[in-house]
């Protein structure tokens, strides 16, 4: 470990070197941020990974399972497990998408599912990120900078080799790939991940295109060369939401999308990974119900347990938010990248009243949750000595003919010591996973 | 990789430009800035009159600060290395990650120089890395047609600088045939009568600069 620290500087010179950054825009300006690393790698023994990954591959079946059955059949509505209220009024339902089967039925193709490790020792999922869920290149270089920096590490360590997670993605876009390039569409170097979609383009081989590039002619898509040639593409890894993804069928004043995209996807014509409308799954308020999808799809209790959460727009869970306000810590469903988060104890009287008046006229709108006391993960403090931070991790999960868990992941940290929240965009940083092989 | 588009060739071909705007001109600065030490402190009005930029400067002084680190002067090698890094960010799935990096250090190079004590000399390192940079792509990138649009960008922002610059017609001539190869090889749409006049144009002596940097800004069909 003291090899790892001693070449912290190093290690962040080399990435900032490579251009692992990502974008934030500052009053109105664009600027690259480097994404700061810390050394000390958050370490999962194999036992803990098995488990994990137990869980993580249970609770991503059962999603996909949902979201082919609710724009399909919709069996979890007229069975009574979830109110249909929950559905219909989620963001992320989209219309066009019911009764449209992606390629090999398959909808969340890659999954970020994000936990944290309480002090009692149990995980818990946080929130399940199924549409654009970002992240995994972050550790993908660090570990090859630092494998370089500090070899001895790994070669005592025994840790499980993570970079191959570009082989993985690529057997995901290959195996439900109609025909065709594979391509990475990214709304363009001025989005927050864009080091992102550059980086996984160049190791997976797939193009990465901004979509100015490609046309759809007769349902099907085709990439445009400079001498005007087409090829067809196959699958498409959008790195764009939904709304934007095509102006002829989402939002119409949207410039980044693929006019015409959605008619080739739902003519079986193109894989779109992953698929269109999967916000339904990873709403905050439907995330109360995946235990209980889990049940009803696939007959077993769920190996990882959620964060305790009540939904005020259920009676009894409205009387213990407005009971345990000051314990509790509540979201907004509509939210992500850590906004909308409002702990309890941390309103003036004023304010609480008024959220309360809030969340009593738009039940349905929060959530609340319990506010776990996870883990400190130790991080290097800027005078050198080690520092303990509140720390999540961000597992990935990819489906193809199976379900796999890669074996690391990102550990996203918070740098302010009293802060819960570890978002990139909110000055956190990241740590390299180590998942050992013994 | 075999699939290049409208804008990728187009920033493949900028990416080419760029580099060699700051490499050849950030020579000439050097050799300007050491005649202005003694032979001759106004020379820069010169430089700009040759390169073909205003002179905005004033000062030798202002000149020797400006030119090289003023990021709010679009002709500065600043702002021509970031036009370069802003080609090359969108194309590291074509020119890979190692050779992207060397780009970035160049940047690195200039921001430390505008902040050490010795400008000229820690500018050096921004020449080996954009040399480091050259070499990364003749090394690493597989595919010959991204290559190839590089190097004729690199060839004729060349070919416009030496013409500018009024440097030898020998050296002229060599860097005409050069960024010729690239030109059939890249495959990009040019004006073949503007090579046909060109080409009749080179057997001259002495070279007519001005009147050949005038057609060859027509060559490329954008």
């Amino acid at each position: 470990m003291k090899e790892l620290i001693k070449n912290a500087e190093t290690i962040n010179r080399l990435l900032a070197r490579y251009g692992v950054k990502f974008g934030i825009y500052k009053d109105g300006t664009f600027k690259e941020q480097l994404f700061p690393f810390d050394p000390i790698p958050r370490i999962i023994s194999n036992g803990e990974f098995q488990y994990l990954e137990k869980g993580l591959k249970q609770r991503v079946n059962a999603l996909n399972c949902f979201l082919s059955d609710i724009y399909g059949e919709k069996r979890i509505v007229r069975d009574g497990v979830i109110p249909e209220e929950f559905i219909y009024s989620a963001k992320g339902f989209l219309p066009p998408c019911d009764g449209v089967t992606p390629p090999k039925n398959i909808y969340s193709h890659i999954s970020g599912i994000d936990l944290v490790q309480s002090k009692d020792d149990n995980w818990y999922i946080l929130e399940d990120n199924l549409r654009v869920p970002s992240g995994a290149s972050y550790p993908m270089i660090a570990r090859e900078l630092q494998r370089r920096s500090a070899p001895d590490a790994f070669s005592s360590n025994s840790v499980i080799d993570n970079r191959n997670y570009a082989d993985m993605l690529k057997e995901v876009m290959d195996y439900v790939n109609t025909g065709g390039i594979n391509v990475i569409l990214s709304p363009g170097r001025y989005n927050a991940a864009f080091f992102e979609h550059s980086y996984l383009a160049e190791k997976t081989g797939a193009v990465l295109s901004t979509g100015k590039e490609i046309v759809c002619e007769n349902d099907r898509l085709y990439y445009i060369d400079y001498l005007g040639r087409k090829q067809r593409v196959g699958a498409v890894y959008r790195r764009i939401s939904d709304e934007y993804l095509d102006p002829m069928t989402f939002y119409e004043d949207s410039v980044i999308g693929i006019p015409h995209i959605f008619e080739a996807y739902k003519k079986g014509n193109v894989a779109l990974l992953n698929a269109p409308g999967n916000g339904v799954a990873d709403d905050k308020g439907i995330y109360y119900f995946v235990p209980k999808m889990i049940k009803y799809y696939l007959g077993e209790d769920a190996i990882l347990k959620n964060a305790p959460t009540y939904l005020p727009y259920y009676e009894d869970d409205m009387r213990y938010v407005l009971d345990k306000f000051d314990n509790l810590v509540i979201k907004d469903v509509a939210e992500a990248g850590g906004y909308g988060v409002v702990f309890g104890s941390s309103l003036s009287k004023e304010k609480k009243e008024a959220f309360i008046q809030l969340l009593k006229s738009e039940p349905r709108r929060f959530i609340a949750q319990e506010v776990i006391d996870f883990y400190d993960l130790d991080i290097l403090g800027t005078d050198g000595t080690q520092v303990p931070r509140k720390a999540d991790l961000r597992a990935f999960v990819l489906t193809d003919g199976e379900t796999k868990v890669w074996p690391s992941g990102l550990t996203r940290f918070s740098r302010n010591p009293d802060s819960f929240i570890v978002n990139s965009s909110q000055g956190g940083g990241f740590k390299d996973t180590w998942v050992l092989s013994r | 990789m075999g699939i290049i588009t409208v804008d990728k060739s187009d920033h493949l071909f900028w990416l080419g430009r760029y580099t060699e705007r700051v490499y050849t001109t950030l020579k000439y600065y050097f050799q300007s800035a050491d005649k202005m030490i003694d032979a001759n402190p106004e020379y820069y009005g010169e430089f700009c009159r040759k390169i073909g930029i205003p002179n905005a400067y004033g000062t030798r002084e202002k000149f020797l600060r400006a030119y090289p680190f003023d990021e709010t002067d679009p002709n500065s090698i600043i702002s021509s290395l970031n036009r370069a890094y802003d080609n090359a960010i969108v194309m590291r799935d074509y020119i890979g990650t190692e050779t992207m990096a060397y780009i970035q250090l160049a940047i690195d190079d200039i921001h430390n120089a505008k902040n050490g004590s010795a400008a000229l000399a820690d500018l050096m390192l921004t020449l080996d890395h954009i040399l480091a940079f050259w070499g990364c792509v003749n090394d690493m990138i597989d595919d010959e047609q991204i290559r190839n649009i590089i190097k004729l960008g690199k060839g004729l922002e060349r070919l416009d600088l030496y013409l500018s610059l009024d440097l030898p017609d020998n050296d002229v001539r060599r860097e005409y045939r050069r960024m010729k190869q690239f030109l059939a090889k890249s495959k990009l749409r040019y004006d073949e009568s503007v090579i046909n006049t060109v080409d009749n144009m080179m057997t001259d002596d002495p070279l007519n600069h001005p009147n050949l940097k005038k057609l060859l800004r027509n060559l490329i069909n954008e």
